[in-house]
């Protein structure tokens, strides 16, 4: 829990070293053959992960809301990617009917997702890109009904304040959906020394094993967030309540060469990629 | 009276400029998410199944693009009692597909047949098979295709009939998405390209998805043929036979009681000198086909082809006078079911084998006798890269296959579903369904566990092993019974009979398809993963093996044909 017992004292979790290596790589993109390759695959995975999430929640609030057609999940609502990289993640949610927003520090893969994304004539409506740091949008009024952020959190200098930025940028109500690697020895031997020593599958420096993140330790943050008397989790040990917080992992399957979404609990799933959900409390208690 | 040349010139030059104004000045391409190339059976079913879910009607645009007149297909009106010479078996699992898709009401059942039962036997030494578990749909493609279209005008698909893809092209700018434009000016920007457009298939040459096979050395002859009805102590006209002839298999299936459907392949020049000799010879040359031993084929054979290289064709009655010959030296006696000479069905009790036998054929349908070489050929990948993204190949452009038992529009019919399939998933993750396919299908293919690179590879991976795996074993079928190497011939031979004999063996292999019910079972499949098990063996006792594999690939072939039609079962 070491890195989350930090104090929020800076403003900024923008790494600039982070930063430059993906602006290396920003061409890479949209080669799904290169850099990026494990990233396209997963992308399938996380997208079927939120859209599920806000169904199961909106039939857990709308019993009467028996089937709703399986792509309108996300219609119609305001949603933030932060760190949004290429855009992968954003013009699949702006596909199936987000308003959506991505945000990046890198100014070269802010262009990079621009272009591509100009290609497409269905996004021109639905999807903008903003090259800032998450932390400058907290100085606007406009809040979201979903932000995500994937595969970021374990490349910020300051996990708690990128939290409690996304956090904020949250409406009362609104989720908030993240995807990271846990800090154990499996993923160090698959995310750094397989992929990136051995198969060479990623640039090496991408990942930093004392970077990651366990999913207990975002857990317990949002036991203790925003304040320990009224957080958004209840207090408690062993796996939060389905309605509040979830963990899934995402396993990579190396004979279908696809990631897997792990069912809710399975033991050892979350040991190395997994996501995480949680759900800002609608009245703050 | 010559103009004067600056007149010409002026013309010539105007001419030029305005037809360079036309060219640069076109209208904006029109935006559409899948634009599919071809009209056949592929594409027709591709459209009618895009247009089928709500999900892809909700969020994509879809257009078919065909060079012909689609509304000739719509308004296909066959006469009573007569049938198309391109018939296809189809299996229960296209018919389900189709039925999914709405496309099975158009079919007109009563111009189906289901197959109960299917006789299969080597040309050389007569070993058999018989199945008769089941049934099979059998209908004739253009007229279950055709009603497809009135389906398709329910759909809304944007279909885009008489227009010839003049140039697919990737200019600069327009991202990776492909153009293609037609020669009424239109241009058509698409984020998918789907080529149905058949074996010289202009989307894969624009794809430069290179493709590699051979031709056999093979002419299929089709023909519908007229036969009396079976007799009265005799199971209706629902048998299918195919015999395993050196020159090629001969297969009969039933199309209604009085007309069936004829796949004769056999070597080039023999396929040219039978057609030419008219369809008195060639019916008659049929009915010797399905009797007479190999030694007296041969014999026939050589007749047919020195009487076409002479210039004079062998006449009926040369040749019906040569066949009665043969019969008499063989010791057939007139009233065997082997004759061809008198037709026993129709008299009284039939002989004892005459089940054994397709009916005799009586006459040939005019205009119905065609033939068409074999090919083996197998795209390197369904999916385009590069220059050539965006791009997905489906049935023939993707894939010739032997003609044993009209495969090729199962398979076709496959790709398709799953093809849609990997579309809507895609739709419900957001994805780009034009991206997600442009991959590197080569490397997919070399590392075939390893490296796969897309979400909607299912496609490319799932349907190219499948259909491989498929054409593999009609091309090692064909090259097996193309021999009379005598220990190939005993081999598979026993083989064939030891297992006609093992009820047991037979269903377990009908079966065994993944504990689906039998009807759901693609017999491919099984055959397929058997043949390809066998493969994996050792080259130990190779004359067995090679033998075991044939009886396999005759054990497959029933199955194919043993998968059933459950509503034409309801109905017999």
């Amino acid at each position: 829990m070491h890195l989350l017992r930090r104090a929020l004292h800076t403003t900024s979790s923008v790494n600039p070293a982070e930063i430059a290596h993906f602006t290396r790589l920003s061409s890479q993109w949209w080669d799904e053959a290169g850099e990026f390759s494990f990233l396209h695959k997963m992308n399938p995975v996380r997208m079927r992960f939120i859209r599920e999430k806000l169904l199961e929640v909106a039939r857990d609030e709308q019993p009467a809301l028996n089937q709703p057609a399986s792509t309108s999940a996300l219609k119609g609502l305001d949603v933030l990617d932060v760190g949004c990289g290429g855009g992968l993640l954003s013009e699949s949610l702006a596909r199936l009917g987000a308003k959506t927003l991505g945000v990046d520090a890198s100014e070269a893969n802010i262009s990079i997702a621009r272009i591509h994304a100009a290609q497409d004539p269905k996004l021109a409506q639905s999807l903008s890109y903003l090259h800032t740091p998450a932390e400058t949008l907290l100085s606007e009024p406009k809040r979201y009904d979903v932000v995500c952020s994937m595969e970021v959190l374990e490349h910020v200098d300051n996990p708690p304040t990128f939290l409690d930025t996304c956090a904020k940028l949250v409406k009362p109500g609104g989720h908030l959906f993240l995807s990271t690697i846990s800090r154990t020895a499996l993923a160090y031997f698959l995310t750094i020394f397989m992929a990136e020593d051995v198969l060479r599958k990623v640039s090496r420096g991408t990942h930093t094993h004392a970077k990651f993140i366990r999913p207990e330790e975002l857990t317990a943050f949002f036991r203790a967030y925003p304040n320990a008397e009224s957080p958004w989790v209840d207090a408690g040990r062993g796996s939060p309540t389905r309605t509040q917080a979830e963990i899934r992992g995402m396993v990579w399957n190396p004979l279908g060469a696809r990631w897997m979404l792990a069912p809710r609990d399975a033991w050892g799933a979350a040991e190395c990629n997994y996501l995480f959900w949680v759900r800002k409390p609608i009245v703050p208690t | 009276m010559p103009l004067p040349s600056s007149t010409v010139y002026r013309r010539a030059a105007g001419h030029f400029r305005r037809s360079f104004r036309r060219s640069i000045s076109t209208s904006p391409p029109e935006e559409y998410d899948v634009v599919i190339v071809g009209g056949g059976p592929a594409g027709l079913a591709l459209a009618s199944a895009l247009g089928s879910s709500q999900l892809v009607r909700e969020s994509l645009r879809v257009a078919l693009v065909e060079a012909s007149d689609l509304s000739k297909v719509l308004d296909w009106t066959p006469a009573a009692g007569t049938f198309s010479n391109r018939a296809s078996s189809l299996t229960n699992k296209s018919q389900t597909f189709l039925k999914d898709i709405g496309a099975w009401n158009y079919v007109d059942e009563e111009r189906t047949c289901p197959i109960q039962d299917m006789q299969v036997w080597d040309g050389v030494s007569d070993a058999r098979i018989d199945f008769s578990a089941s049934l099979l749909g059998l209908g004739s493609p253009g007229q279950g295709m055709a009603r497809m279209t009135e389906n398709l005008n329910l759909q809304r698909v944007q279909i885009l009939d008489k227009l010839k893809v003049q140039t697919i092209e990737r200019p600069e700018g327009s991202g990776d998405w492909p153009l293609v434009h037609l020669d009424n000016g239109g241009i058509l920007r698409s984020r998918l390209l789907v080529g149905a457009d058949g074996f010289n298939s202009p989307v894969r040459s624009f794809a430069k998805i290179s493709s590699y096979g051979w031709a056999y050395d093979t002419q299929a002859i089709v023909a519908t043929m007229f036969h009396s009805p079976r007799g009265a102590f005799m199971g209706p006209n629902t048998t299918a036979f195919q015999r395993f002839l050196p020159t090629g298999p001969i297969a009969f299936l039933p199309l209604s009681p009085i007309a069936s459907s004829l796949v004769w392949s056999t070597k080039p020049p023999l396929a040219t000198a039978l057609i030419a000799s008219g369809p008195v010879v060639l019916g008659s040359m049929i009915n010797a086909a399905f009797r007479l031993p190999d030694v007296s084929m041969r014999y026939l054979n050589g007749i047919v082809l020195d009487a076409h290289a002479s210039g004079n064709p062998v006449t009926a009655s040369q040749i019906q006078a040569e066949i009665a010959w043969r019969e008499r030296s063989h010791g057939i006696d007139e009233t065997s079911a082997y004759t061809s000479i008198i037709d026993v069905g129709k008299q009284g009790i039939p002989p004892a084998d005459a089940e054994l036998l397709p009916p005799l054929v009586t006459s040939l349908q005019p205009g119905t006798v065609a033939s068409f070489p074999l090919r083996f050929n197998h795209t390197d990948s369904y999916l385009g890269e590069g220059q050539g993204s965006r791009t997905v190949l489906v049935g023939d452009a993707a894939h010739t296959v032997h003609p044993l038992a009209g495969q090729g529009l199962n398979l076709g019919l496959a790709d398709v579903e799953c093809l849609s399939r990997c579309i809507q998933n895609a739709l419900l993750q957001g994805g780009d369904v034009g991206w997600w396919i442009t991959l590197t299908t080569v490397k997919i293919q070399l590392r075939r566990f390893a490296g796969s690179r897309t979400a909607l590879v299912p496609y490319g991976q799932e349907r190219y092993f499948e259909n491989h795996k498929i054409m593999s074993v009609m091309d090692k079928l064909h090259k097996l019974y193309s021999t009379s190497f005598e220990p190939v011939v005993w081999a598979r031979s026993v083989g064939l009979e030891v297992v006609n004999e093992l009820d047991s063996v037979k269903a377990a292999l009908m079966m065994q398809a993944s504990g689906k019910r039998l009807e759901d079972a693609s017999p491919w499949d099984i055959g397929a993963n058997v043949v390809e098990s066998l493969a994996a063996a050792t080259d130990t006792a190779r004359v067995v093996g090679t033998g075991v594999s044939g009886m396999l690939g005759a054990v497959l072939q029933g199955a194919l044909k043993a998968v059933g039609n459950a509503s034409s079962q309801s109905k017999h």
